[in-house]
C-alpha cells in the first residue's frame, strides 16, 4: 500500500514537471522554437541508437577478436580515448572562436588532445606489456611445449580457443 | 596480435548481447549507473534552478550576497559535473541498449507508458548535455536559444527522471549489500571493470576541464573553453567592448536617478576621489568557468547613501551598450549592502580595459557573470 502509494506521488510529480516543462516550451515559442526543439531532442536520441551505439557496438566486436589478455587493456583505453574526445571535439573544431576575443578557446585543443590521447595509449600499451610479460612467464613454467597444431608454440595458441591441444 | 574473425563467434556474441542471462548480469550494472545518474541529474537540475532564479528572482525572495563564492561553486558544479556526466549517460544507455530491440516491442498498455516515457528520458538527457557542451564552446548550431530551451528541457527530463526512478525502484533496492548466504551476488570482475572504466572516463573529463574554474587545478585544464590567467588584464573577457559597440567617452559621467533624494552626475575624477575600496572576488560566468581578480574602485552603497536612496530600494545597473540581453541587471538590499560591492575602477593594478568594462563596472559577491553590468551609464533606483 506504501510503495503504491509512493509510487502514484512520483508518477504525478513527473507528469507535473513534464507539464510544466512542455508548456514553457511552447510558452516561450519565440526563443525555444518547438520545431526546432523537436528535431534536436529526437535527433539526438535517434543519432545516438542509430548510429553511435551500433558503431560502437562494430569497435566492440572488432576489439573482441583480440586475445583475452590484451582485449581489456585496448577496449578501457579506447573508452578513456572515446569519452574525452567526445567531449573536447567542439574546442579542437573551435567553431565558436571569436576575432577579437582572444581569452574564448584560447588553447590548442588539437595538440592538447593529443597529448591526452597518447597518454592514455601509453598507459594502455603499459598495460598490455605488463599482461604480456606475465603470461609469458606462466607457461615457461610447464615448458615451451610445442604443441600439436603444427608449426605453433603453445602460448600461440592460447589465444585461439578453436586449438585443443590444451 | 588480431585473430581470423570467427562466424561462430560473431555470432554468440551478438546472441549474448541480446539473452537472457547478459540481462540479469546487466541489470544490475544499469542499475548501479543509474544510481549515479539520478544523483548527477538532482545535481544539475538543482544547480541550474540556482542558477536561473539568481537571473531571474522571483518577486518574493532575494539572494544572499554571502558566501561570495556560492554561485561560482553551484555553476561550476554544474557544468563540470555536467561534462563528466556524459561518459556516465552513455554507459548507462549502452548497458540498456539490448532491450530497446526486445521482442514483443510492448506486453501492455501500462509497459507501453512505460516505454514512451523512456523516449523523453533518454532524448532530453541527450539534449541537455548536448546543447549544453556546444553552449560553453559558444558553437550554436540549434535554431533555438540556448537558455530558454535548456531551462524548460530540464523539467522534462527531470520529470521523466522522477517516473523512471519509481519504476526502477525496486532494482535499485536490489542493490543492497545481502547478508552472505541470503542470495548475495558478489560483482563479477567484469562488471567491476566496466564500472572502474566509466567512473575513470568520467573522472579524466572533470580532470582536464576543472581547471577552467577551480584555479589550483588551472594547469589541467587542456581541454576547457577558457583558462583562468588568459586574457585583458589576466582575466577572461565573455564580451568585448568592440562586440557591445562601446567606445571611450571622455566626456562620460555616472548619472545616479530614480527615487533618491539627490539625483548625482559624477564625472570620472569624482568617483576616483571618494573612498577606494580593494577587494578579492571571482568573475563566476554561467558558462561554468571563474576566475579571481582584485578589484579597486567605490562601494556601491557609499556612492547610493550620496544620492539617499532608501535602505530598502532595488536598483537597476544600466550599460551604455545599446542593446543586448545582459545590457542592464538589478541589484538587491543585501548586495548593494554589501561592502563587497563595488563601482569598479580599477582591474588587478590598472584601469578597467576596455573589455572589462572602462570607465565602471559592477562587481559584487555570489553573482553570476552576466549580471555584473560591464561600462556603467546609469543607477536607477526603485522604491525605499
Ligand atoms: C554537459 C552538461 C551540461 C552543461 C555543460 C550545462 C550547461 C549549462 C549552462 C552554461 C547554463 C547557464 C545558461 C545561462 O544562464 O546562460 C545552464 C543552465 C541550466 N542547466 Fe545546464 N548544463 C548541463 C546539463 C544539465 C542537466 C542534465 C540539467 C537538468 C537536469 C540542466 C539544467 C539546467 C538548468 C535548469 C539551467 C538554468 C537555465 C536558466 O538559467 O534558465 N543542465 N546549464
Amino acid at each position: 500500500m506504501r510503495v503504491l502509494r509512493g509510487r502514484l506521488v512520483a508518477y504525478g510529480l513527473g507528469a507535473a514537471l513534464i507539464g510544466v516543462g512542455g508548456a514553457g516550451l511552447l510558452r516561450d515559442a519565440a526563443e525555444t522554437d518547438p520545431a526546432g526543439w523537436l528535431v534536436w531532442f529526437a535527433g539526438a536520441a535517434l543519432v545516438h541508437d542509430l548510429l553511435l551505439v551500433p558503431a560502437v557496438l562494430g569497435v566492440a566486436l572488432l576489439t573482441g577478436r583480440l586475445p583475452a589478455p590484451y582485449r581489456g587493456p585496448v577496449r578501457v583505453s579506447l573508452v578513456l580515448a572515446a569519452s574525452v574526445s567526445a567531449v573536447a571535439l567542439p574546442m579542437v573544431l573551435g567553431l565558436g572562436r571569436r576575432a577579437g576575443d582572444s581569452s574564448r578557446l584560447p588553447q590548442a585543443y588539437g595538440a592538447h588532445l593529443a597529448v591526452v590521447l597518447g597518454l592514455i595509449g601509453l598507459a594502455g600499451a603499459v598495460a598490455v606489456t605488463v599482461r604480456a610479460t606475465a603470461r609469458r612467464r606462466r607457461p615457461a613454467r610447464t615448458a615451451r611445449t610445442r604443441c600439436r597444431c603444427p608449426g605453433r608454440w603453445r602460448r600461440a595458441c592460447r589465444s585461439r580457443p578453436s586449438c585443443r591441444c590444451r | 596480435m588480431l585473430r581470423r574473425p570467427d562466424p561462430a563467434r560473431l555470432i554468440t556474441a551478438i546472441g549474448r548481447f541480446s539473452s537472457r542471462e547478459r540481462d540479469e548480469r546487466d541489470e544490475r550494472t544499469a542499475a548501479w549507473l543509474g544510481v549515479a545518474l539520478g544523483v548527477s541529474f538532482t545535481v544539475a537540475f538543482t544547480t541550474g534552478l540556482i542558477s536561473h532564479f539568481m537571473q531571474h528572482p522571483p518577486g518574493w525572495a532575494v539572494w544572499p550576497s554571502r558566501p561570495a563564492g556560492l554561485y561560482r561553486l553551484t555553476q561550476g558544479v554544474h557544468v563540470i559535473g555536467g561534462l563528466a556526466t556524459i561518459p556516465l549517460l552513455l554507459a548507462k544507455l549502452w548497458t540498456v541498449y539490448p532491450r530497446l530491440w526486445r521482442w514483443p516491442p510492448v506486453r501492455s498498455a501500462g509497459h507501453a507508458l512505460e516505454r514512451a516515457l523512456v523516449f523523453p528520458l533518454v532524448g532530453g538527457a541527450l539534449f541537455q548535455l548536448v546543447t549544453g557542451l556546444f553552449n560553453i564552446a559558444y558553437f550554436y548550431p540549434f535554431p533555438f536559444f540556448f537558455t530558454t530551451a535548456h531551462y524548460w528541457t530540464a523539467y522534462i527530463v527531470y520529470g521523466a527522471l522522477v517516473v523512471h526512478v519509481a519504476n526502477e525502484w525496486a532494482k535499485v533496492r536490489g542493490l543492497r549489500p545481502r547478508r552472505a548466504g541470503a542470495g548475495a551476488r558478489p560483482a563479477g570482475p567484469s562488471r567491476r571493470g566496466f564500472l572502474a572504466t566509466v567512473a575513470g572516463a568520467c573522472g579524466l573529463v572533470g580532470l582536464t576541464t576543472v581547471g577552467e574554474t577551480f584555479t589550483p587545478l588551472g594547469g589541467l585544464a587542456l581541454l576547457a573553453p577558457r583558462r583562468p590567467g588568459v586574457g585583458p588584464q589576466r582575466l577572461p573577457v565573455n564580451k568585448t567592448a568592440a562586440a557591445a559597440g562601446v567606445r571611450p567617452d571622455p566626456a562620460w559621467r555616472l548619472a545616479v536617478t530614480g527615487d533618491v533624494a539627490r539625483e548625482l552626475s559624477l564625472p570620472l575624477a569624482d568617483l576616483r576621489a571618494m573612498p577606494r575600496h580593494v577587494v578579492r572576488l571571482p568573475i563566476a560566468c554561467v558558462e561554468g568557468w571563474s576566475a579571481e581578480a582584485t578589484w579597486a574602485g567605490v562601494r556601491l552603497r557609499d556612492v547610493l547613501h550620496a544620492a539617499g536612496a532608501g535602505a530598502g530600494a532595488r536598483v537597476r545597473v544600466e550599460s551604455l551598450e545599446a542593446g543586448g540581453r545582459y545590457r542592464a541587471s538589478e541589484v538587491d538590499p543585501p548586495h548593494w549592502h554589501d561592502g563587497l560591492t563595488l563601482l569598479a575602477l580599477d582591474l588587478n593594478g590598472e584601469p578597467l580595459s576596455p573589455d572589462h568594462g572602462y570607465p565602471c563596472r559592477l562587481i559584487a559577491p555570489d553573482r553570476p557573470g552576466v549580471l555584473q553590468t560591464k561600462w556603467i551609464a546609469r543607477l536607477v533606483v526603485r522604491g525605499s
